[in-house]
């Protein structure tokens, strides 16, 4: 038994207990526990710095050895996984579990599909070979599944559109795989690794469209990336929270897999695209700025809160790939805590959110408005995770997506700065959007007597938020275990200082950033309080509307078509494109069912199936 | 209608009183301030007639204001200028008190258009107010129909130098006389008049209560109000407020 042993046997007991003493009230409390030790098992194994860790259980299918263990990567990814199911069983353990009970929805079958995900995450990142892989990623899918269909209603339907776009994923991948098996005889990653070489372009490019895409799709890259936000949004609070911030990047750990540990940036940079002057990189790099932009545009559309968040969560994923892309220390660097800090910022975003749905029942951004006066302690959480989503000092998302910027216009990627600054942009404009019309502006009168949020559900809230300050005033620590994460890819790695990274062409040091901007709000406030802090508080009715009399049952709060200006200008950019696509593959898929049906059914049936047989028989000698 | 003779005189100066200004450099530091006041003024144009017209060659290139300081302001909050540009109908005087209370002091009032000093060609309507003055302390009329950019420009001017002079105190007599004030209002909008702000905690939180603050018209007005208390911040987090 090695400690990777116990990590998963601990995981797979937390999905053993939460089976059986589910109902119970004490189950929330008790994941929570399990989570933690889960937690500090993973801290004891020791993978990031030492060696990989082995498991000593190993499975042996026709003349595959498949074995598990974990190295830094894993480890990087298992942290935040554990991490990220620590706090939204904490969320959940309290009122939120009994209001969940009283809907008349059963808590046990949630707690299970998240510890499910945890387990299954759990050996998705400790595979050791390729049959490993996507026997986890299998797991991943479905436990995915589960969770997102605990909900029922629309979030079943999300679920299996969902279900769809993994299952054509996963066929890809076991055809890239078989076509691995064929060329290299194995799926050993150290046997694939010495005799990648030996593939042509051609073998390699479809290896990349077979796996990459079916990785791809669990990233939601574009085009894939159609299924996620209704998936993400629509599953129950803390599910959503935990599907939000580790879920998807369990696409980019597999993504990582391929293309920077098998194949290499240097491989990818060699290999160009038929008739144009772009790379395999470029191309790639490409299809994620592009993942940047166009969902992040979408969310700024959303008028659902759960939404809004749920598209940038497909968006944030692109930033990650383009730093791995980008392939130098920072670059990769900031890839890689992207998702960490990305982690952290989305897990308290939609937490908060989901806490004001508690309250007041909705999220839909047109119904609700000035609650900071009534859920000021969320308001800050909320704060705390837009300044981090949108990658502004001096929150932890501000250091990741600066070294990807970063390393975009030193390593000469102009093109891509711009797509990634324009994506930004996006964000900004829309999570302004989420807290201006859920938090400031006018209260609405029935919400006169919310309350703050429960403390059960408050304290994993404020705990995500002074991690993201923490991380953002201090990132050292965090930039480490990147760091342990790079040199076990044979990336260069980051070098990093507590505050920040060094480096000849211009580093970044948080503790000064951070300090600078506090100098400016300490100047303001001894003016403020030097001059005798004077100010007047007035009611949100004494306002003023163009000189109307305003009163209680007149909505002023201006936040349905909120960037009416904007859209003016970038509206007829919204085509539908991918839905209009997507439309059309199923409309094709149900038409050719339906001809294959007709034939099978009524024409001839026994001579088709005889025909099809023959041909079966005649393909599998041949 | 009143008598312009018997409206409050504008940049009446009262007594100073004793002991307030010991400190030498009290002096030029007020210099300071009304000097940086009068070359930083925002504006809040409330554009009710045809005089709005003149406004925008007063604040575009060719009269170009901003080179005085100058600049229009969308909330009144965070304006100096209130600039009423032509005749006044009674429903917008009410929404002109609304605004005008809203802003905070120092605040100056601008008249444009023989409209706002008399009434102009509306003195025989009966829907409009025909002096603003009798509702509010105006600082500066710029007469005529219309005024001219270069007549803007020039009143506004005028302001400028009231203000860097310590003479554009007029804002002081809407608290002082507030009665008055509130009595024109009255009789033009009846007995139930009332406007969000509180005029006269405020005249007693800048000093500026004084004996015309308060008689027959805010005693009318004390029946009749409904007051808005301010949107109070409340952490009340259910579990820590059952334990105590």
């Amino acid at each position: 038994m090695t400690s990777l042993d116990h990590l998963v046997l601990v995981s797979a007991l937390t999905l053993a207990l939460m089976l059986l003493f589910g109902r119970m009230r004490i189950a929330g409390r008790l994941a929570v526990v399990l989570y933690a030790v889960q937690f500090l098992l993973l801290m004891q194994t020791g993978a990031l710095l030492g060696e990989p860790v082995a498991s000593s259980l190993t499975l042996s299918v026709l003349d595959l050895q498949m074995h598990w263990r974990y190295d830094a990567l894993s480890w990087f990814f298992a942290m935040i996984t554990i991490g990220a199911g620590f706090f939204c069983a904490w969320y959940a353990a309290g009122v939120w579990q009994e209001r969940y009970r009283e809907e008349g929805h059963s808590p046990r079958l949630f707690h299970v599909a998240l510890a499910a995900n945890v387990l299954t995450m759990l050996i998705l990142l400790g595979s050791g070979d390729l049959l490993s892989l996507f026997i986890g990623w299998e797991l991943v899918s479905w436990a995915s599944f589960l969770l997102m269909a605990v909900g029922g209603g629309p979030a079943g339907r999300a679920a299996l559109r969902y279900l769809v776009y993994a299952f054509s994923g996963g066929m890809a991948i076991l055809a890239g795989l078989m076509l691995i098996y064929t060329q290299t005889g194995s799926l050993d990653y150290a046997r694939v690794l010495s005799l990648l070489g030996e593939l042509s372009d051609g073998q390699v490019w479809l290896l990349l469209l077979l796996i990459g895409g079916g990785f791809a799709v669990k990233m939601g890259l574009l085009p894939f990336h159609l299924w996620q936000a209704a998936a993400y949004a629509e599953t129950p609070g803390p599910g959503s929270s935990f599907l939000g911030a580790i879920s998807a990047r369990m696409g980019l750990y597999a993504l990582i897999m391929l293309l920077v540990a098998m194949l290499g940036i240097g491989r990818l940079t060699a290999m160009e695209v038929p008739f144009t002057f772009l790379s395999a990189r470029d191309l790639i790099a490409w299809i994620a700025a592009l993942t940047v932009i166009i969902p992040t545009y979408i969310a700024l559309q959303q008028h659902d809160a759960r939404y809004l968040l749920a598209w940038h969560g497909i968006g944030q994923g692109g930033y990650m790939l383009l730093g791995l892309m980008v392939g130098n220390a920072v670059g990769s660097a900031g890839g890689l805590f992207h998702v960490f800090t990305y982690g952290i910022t989305q897990a308290a975003l939609l937490m908060a959110v989901f806490a004001v749905v508690h309250r007041t029942g909705t999220a839909d951004l047109n119904k609700l408005g000035g609650l900071v006066a009534r859920m000021p302690l969320t308001f800050l959480v909320l704060l705390f995770g837009i300044i981090s989503l949108a990658g502004l000092p001096p929150m932890a998302g501000f250091v990741s997506k600066w070294m990807v910027y970063r390393s975009l216009v030193a390593e000469g990627m102009p093109l891509l700065f711009v797509a990634a600054v324009v994506g930004t942009l996006g964000t900004i404009l829309s999570v302004y959007k989420l807290i201006h019309n859920i938090f400031l502006g006018q209260l609405r009168i029935e919400h006169e007597q919310v309350r703050e949020a429960p403390l059960s559900m408050l304290l994993p809230m404020l705990g995500l938020s002074t991690l993201i300050f923490l991380v953002g005033v201090t990132p050292g620590p965090a930039l480490s275990w990147v760091a342990a994460v790079q040199a076990s890819l044979g990336l260069p790695p980051v070098p990093y200082t507590l505050g920040g990274i060094e480096d000849p062409r211009g580093g970044l040091d948080m503790l000064w950033l951070v300090g600078i901007l506090m100098a400016g709000f300490g100047v303001g406030a001894l003016i403020f309080f030097g001059l005798g802090g004077r100010s007047k508080r007035v009611h949100q009715l004494d306002n003023y509307a163009g000189g109307h009399f305003l009163t209680a049952d007149v909505r002023y709060q201006y936040s349905d078509n909120f960037y009416a200006g904007l859209m003016h200008l970038i509206g007829p950019w919204y085509r539908g494109a991918f839905l209009w696509l997507e439309k059309a593959l199923t409309a094709t898929v149900a038409f050719l069912s339906a001809v294959m049906n007709g034939f099978y059914r009524y024409a001839q049936p026994a001579l088709f199936v005889l025909a099809t047989a023959v041909a079966l028989l005649a393909l599998t000698t041949a | 209608m009143t008598e312009l003779i018997k409206t409050p005189r504008t940049g009446e100066t009262l007594p100073v009183k004793a002991g307030k200004r010991t400190n030498p450099l009290a002096n030029v530091f007020d210099e300071l301030v009304r000097f940086a006041q009068s070359r930083s003024l925002f504006m809040l144009h409330y554009c009710t007639g045809c005089g709005a017209i003149e406004l925008p060659p007063s604040m575009t290139s060719r009269f170009d204001m901003e080179r005085l300081g100058i600049q229009p302001m969308v909330s009144p909050r965070q304006a100096d200028i209130l600039l009423v540009t032509g005749y006044v109908s009674v429903k917008t005087l009410k929404r002109i008190i609304l605004t005008y209370e809203q802003m905070g002091s120092p605040k100056y009032v601008i008249g444009i258009c023989s409209c706002t000093v008399n009434g102009g060609m509306y003195w025989q309507s009966y829907a409009t107010a025909k002096k603003l003055n009798d509702y509010m302390p105006v600082d500066i009329y710029i007469a005529g129909c219309m005024p001219r950019p270069e007549a803007v420009i020039a009143g506004l001017r005028e302001l400028m130098e009231n203000i860097r002079q310590g003479k554009a105190d007029s804002w002081k007599d809407y608290y002082r006389h507030y009665d008055h004030y509130l009595g024109h209002q009255q009789r033009l909008f009846g007995e139930t008049w009332q406007t969000p702000t509180d005029v006269i905690a405020e005249a007693r939180h800048y000093g500026l209560f004084g004996p015309d603050t308060l008689g027959t018209h805010t005693a009318l007005l004390e029946q009749h109000q409904r007051p808005l208390e301010a949107l109070e911040m409340k952490v009340d987090i259910p579990e820590l407020m059952a334990r105590r």
